[in-house]
């Protein structure tokens, strides 16, 4: 269930939020992989996939769940099943086409975290936005947008604003307000980010929701077409062994299963931890002595202090990955599963080349 | 020295558990020496007057002197020396050898509360030997019998060599084998070591017998105290316990209009 | 059941709990993710060398501060359950840990130094503990449920404080209010081990040279008053230093549960209930166990790290749940 890191406390969010699901995250998260890579190499069955978002839903939440379901059985079947209803209303307004004759173009939207808000944004559909997350930051006119709350979304307040589409991220710390706010009859739509096929696919099920669909399939072609000329640029040549961290210390690493595992392999790395899946929290020891080549770490003002720590006398200082290169991204823009992670896709690729 | 006639002397003394009161201005003279019987209802304050003694409980008031001088401006350890309790029931959690319950009894006198001399070990298996738990040593004090622990607790006492011991209903709960035994065993110490013994007991019977002196309580105050011939009458006792009693020779009945007999020894 | 009868048996004993944490200690650093050969660390030559000498500068450090933390633990659930005569007390269920950790997390939101969390765990600990004792007095006594309750209590008060502080934490500062919630031995450095071993000799002497009277108390506490023992000064001073040593482990490897209920029961059943042979060797075996279970959590899914609560607990909770039978 924690397939994806950003649950809305951005810029810092990351370690805090994936660090709050550690118990529960131990060894869960994607189960399955080889839809997976069935997805990353767009085989023609994922292209079908691809190409209709409600079939997406459906057949991606079950596996989702799946691996939290072990823990959480009786919120994730009903997430489950709250999904399956929406992905039956959706088929079924499909069925009388785009057009949506009965649905109309939402005006009041909010947005429940910081890579919706910059989806909505990128839409050009902006001015839509009647709420967003507390550190929804980007772009810059997203900051005066009313806030409906940071790591736990209060329902209260995103239902005064009597939105008619609430976005909602698929995992995260906000099931609840989302159930909560799925039960008080506001319509909630739930966008995956477990992977980069996923974020695209999220990207067009926004778009569908917003009466954007064209503008959202150019952008998702667009994107898609930028990650696969880094993925032929990349083909062939040597996959130096890498570690993205998410934090410092104790060290916790993007592992399988995520959309930063995906950023880090199709940027032509090997990620040394993907066939953890989630985002394992790494032994110190294990770190210092891991054969790494490439260190991979979120920049920004709030963790550059924890990570420079590490690198001068932490567990980053010793062994290999104390002379691994170096790649610093900007935080928000790498580990929120929104546009701006394609761009940082291209930077990776282009440092490792 | 203020009286040192006596040695314990007790005015006006008063204690209280929390905001129950339990002594209210107790008085009581007792030489070395005596065996003291402390008589008297349930609630008349007889164990707490021995827990103060003992010094588990603090006086709330009044005056307790021992040996002329006030007991707590003696060093705890210094009385603990020469003061024993024995208490009326003790509650095990954990296992304990007897022969460690006894060699308790030396605390007091070893260094940081340690006992474990050759000395401190030939008294306290002595003093098992004289109240014949010898062959307990190696037992567990909470897996033997009532009777064989108040022996135990008996030794200890002895092992403490204090001059005075303080016991909280000593038979109670005893049969009458084992009732005897203990109560033999006290009479030689008190023969041998002329130990003051205070002890607090339901049975008048057993004052009577065992006694050379009789403190009478209720509530909380002393009633009577003085030898058990004129303590031990049938309006002190009649008066204490609140409930009539009769002479029939040297022993005490209560009358009761409902059983058959008509009346009980206590 | 043995009882030590001696000074000389005493010492024996200490020195077969010595050698257990030898034993185990030399064990812990050899396993874990990365095997640690010993023969590569002594000839230190060539890559090899270097790679050995390099985990163990991250092991030694981190196989002393679980030594230190355990030893603290269950030396402070033994003197504890002495006292209390209480084979339920333990920092952890008596929410002493559980105070140490609001303690510490209160200082560090507020922004003091590292240095002064001990002393903030050493607070909380010891406020912990008044209250929760004088939550379970009754009658003058302490009761034993009204204890486990009040331990209840005031764990769920200081984990809402905790969770409340999480809440508006931010970044570092959210990430080491959760280190404290879920106890870790993962950052030990040369530096926090030197910073702890104080608190823990301090501790560990006070409480080593309080056996003798706790012994008393093990009739109860009105036995050891009649002994001579000034029981609320004994008390006074054995629910501090436990306060020391819980809040110090707290401090520096937030909340790790059971191990002061565990160990002294295992001690106890083996060499008996001499406070002055259980105490010391419960400190050893405490250690043990940590460093043990520390190596069990390094090792047992590596490369990622199980936490070190989880397995104290798994091992923990069952026998607490068997003592709860067993209580009458």
């Amino acid at each position: 269930m924690w397939s994806q890191p950003v649950a809305g406390k951005v810029p810092f969010a990351v370690p805090v939020a994936a660090a709050r699901g550690h118990l529960r995250r131990c060894r869960s998260s994607v189960p399955s992989r080889p839809w997976r890579r069935g997805m990353l190499t767009a085989s023609p069955s994922s292209r079908r996939l691809a190409s209709d978002p409600a079939a997406l839903a459906t057949e991606h939440t079950p596996s989702r769940d799946a691996g939290g379901g072990k823990r959480h059985a009786a919120p994730s079947v009903r997430a489950l099943l709250s999904v399956f209803a929406f992905a039956g209303a959706l088929a079924g307004c499909r069925a009388e086409g785009p057009a949506a004759p009965g649905r109309t173009i939402p005006r009041r939207v909010v947005a429940l975290a910081p890579n919706l808000t910059e989806i909505v944004f990128a839409l050009g559909a902006g001015s839509m936005l009647v709420g967003v997350s507390e550190y929804s930051d980007f772009p810059e006119a997203a900051r005066h947008i009313r806030r409906v709350g940071g790591l736990e979304v209060d329902p209260e307040k995103v239902a005064a604003l009597r939105p008619d589409l609430v976005l909602a991220m698929a995992e995260g710390s906000a099931r609840g307000a989302v159930r909560a706010l799925e039960a008080a009859g506001l319509p909630v739509t739930v966008v995956p980010s477990g992977s980069l096929d996923a974020v695209l696919e999220g990207i067009r099920l926004v778009g569908e929701r917003l009466g954007r669909r064209e503008a959202a399939i150019r952008l998702a072609d667009e994107l898609a077409r930028r990650r696969e000329a880094v993925r032929r640029r990349m083909a062939g040549r040597r996959r130096p062994r890498a570690l993205l961290l998410v934090w410092p210390d104790p060290p916790q690493a993007a592992g399988g299963g995520t959309f930063l595992n995906d950023v880090l392999t199709e940027a032509g790395a090997g990620n040394l931890v993907g066939d953890r899946n989630g985002w394992p929290i790494l032994s110190a020891e294990y770190v210092a002595t891991a054969p790494v080549e490439l260190l991979v770490l979120p920049d920004s003002g709030q963790t550059r202090p924890a990570f420079e720590r590490a690198l001068s006398r932490g567990p980053l200082s010793r062994g290999p990955v104390a002379q691994a290169k170096l790649v610093r991204l900007d935080e928000a823009s790498l580990t929120r599963p929104g546009p701006r992670v394609f761009g940082m896709l291209e930077r990776l690729a282009e440092a490792i080349r | 020295m203020n009286d040192p006639g006596f040695l314990i002397e007790a005015r006006g003394l008063t204690a209280d558990y929390g905001r129950t009161p339990a002594l209210a201005g107790l008085d009581a003279a007792i030489s070395a020496g005596e065996v003291v019987a402390i008589l008297g209802e349930n609630g008349s304050g007889k164990s707490t007057f021995l827990k103060v003694l003992a010094r588990v409980l603090a006086a709330s008031g009044g005056t307790l002197l021992f040996d002329g001088r006030p007991l707590d401006s003696v060093p705890r350890r210094q009385t603990a020396r020469r003061i024993a309790y024995v208490p009326q029931s003790v509650d095990l959690v954990f296992p304990i050898r007897s022969l460690d319950v006894v060699l308790q009894g030396r605390a007091p006198h070893g260094r940081g509360f340690v006992a474990e001399t050759p000395t401190d070990r030939r008294q306290a298996l002595d003093a098992m030997r004289a109240c014949d738990v010898e062959g307990l040593a190696d037992r567990d004090a909470s897996a033997i019998s009532g009777g064989e622990r108040r022996r135990v607790f008996l030794a200890r006492a002895l092992a403490q060599e204090a001059e005075v011991w303080l016991l909280d209903e000593p038979t109670a709960g005893l049969d009458p084998r084992h009732r005897l035994e203990f109560l033999e065993t006290l009479w030689r110490v008190h023969g041998e070591r002329k130990t003051t013994i205070l002890l607090v007991t339901h049975e008048i019977g057993l004052a009577a017998d065992f006694a050379s002196m009789v403190l009478l309580l209720k509530g909380g105050k002393t009633i009577a105290q003085g030898p058990c011939g004129q303590v031990l009458t049938a309006e002190n006792l009649s008066r204490a316990f609140g409930t009539p009693f009769q002479a029939r020779g040297r022993r005490f009945e209560v009358r009761s209009g409902v059983l058959p007999g008509g009346s009980l020894e206590p | 059941m043995k009882f030590p009868e001696s000074r000389a048996s005493r010492a024996r004993a200490f020195a077969v709990g010595l050698l257990l944490l030898l034993a185990v200690a030399l064990v812990a650093f050899s396993v874990g993710g990365v095997r640690l050969s010993i023969a590569d660390l002594l000839s230190g030559r060539g890559e090899a060398g270097e790679m050995a000498r390099m985990l163990a500068s991250i092991r030694a450090p981190r196989i002393l501060l679980a030594a230190l933390v355990g030893g603290c633990l269950a030396l402070a659930g033994a003197a504890l359950q002495a006292l209390l005569k209480n084979p339920l007390a333990d920092p952890f269920l008596l929410g002493t840990s559980g105070g140490a950790a609001a303690g510490a997390a209160c200082a560090a939101l507020a922004g003091a130094s590292p240095l002064v969390s001990p002393a903030a765990a050493f607070l909380g600990a010891a406020a912990a503990s008044v209250g929760v004792a004088s939550l379970a007095m009754r009658g003058g006594r302490l009761d034993l449920q009204r204890l486990l309750l009040a331990g209840l209590i005031a764990n769920a008060f200081f984990s809402a404080l905790l969770l409340a502080a999480f809440s508006i934490a931010s970044g570092e500062a959210a990430r080491t209010m959760l280190f404290w919630m879920m106890g870790s031995l993962a950052d030990a450095t040369p530096g926090k081990d030197a910073a702890l071993a104080p608190y823990a000799l301090v501790g560990a002497v006070i409480l080593v040279a309080m056996a003798a009277r706790l012994n008393l108390f093990s009739v109860g506490e009105e036995n050891a008053a009649a002994l001579g023992v000034d029981i609320e000064r004994t008390k006074r001073i054995v629910f501090l230093a436990a306060s020391l040593l819980t809040g110090a482990a707290v401090a520096f490897a937030g909340v790790i549960g059971f191990v002061g209920l565990l160990v002294p029961h295992a001690v106890r059943a083996i060499a008996g209930n001499d406070q002055r042979t259980l105490l010391p060797l419960s400190g050893l075996a405490g250690a043990s166990l940590l460093v043990a279970a520390d190596a069990a959590s390094r090792a047992a899914l590596a490369p990622v790290e199980l936490p070190i609560g989880a397995i104290t607990a798994a091992l923990g909770a069952p026998l607490f749940a068997w003592l709860l039978l067993r209580t009458p």
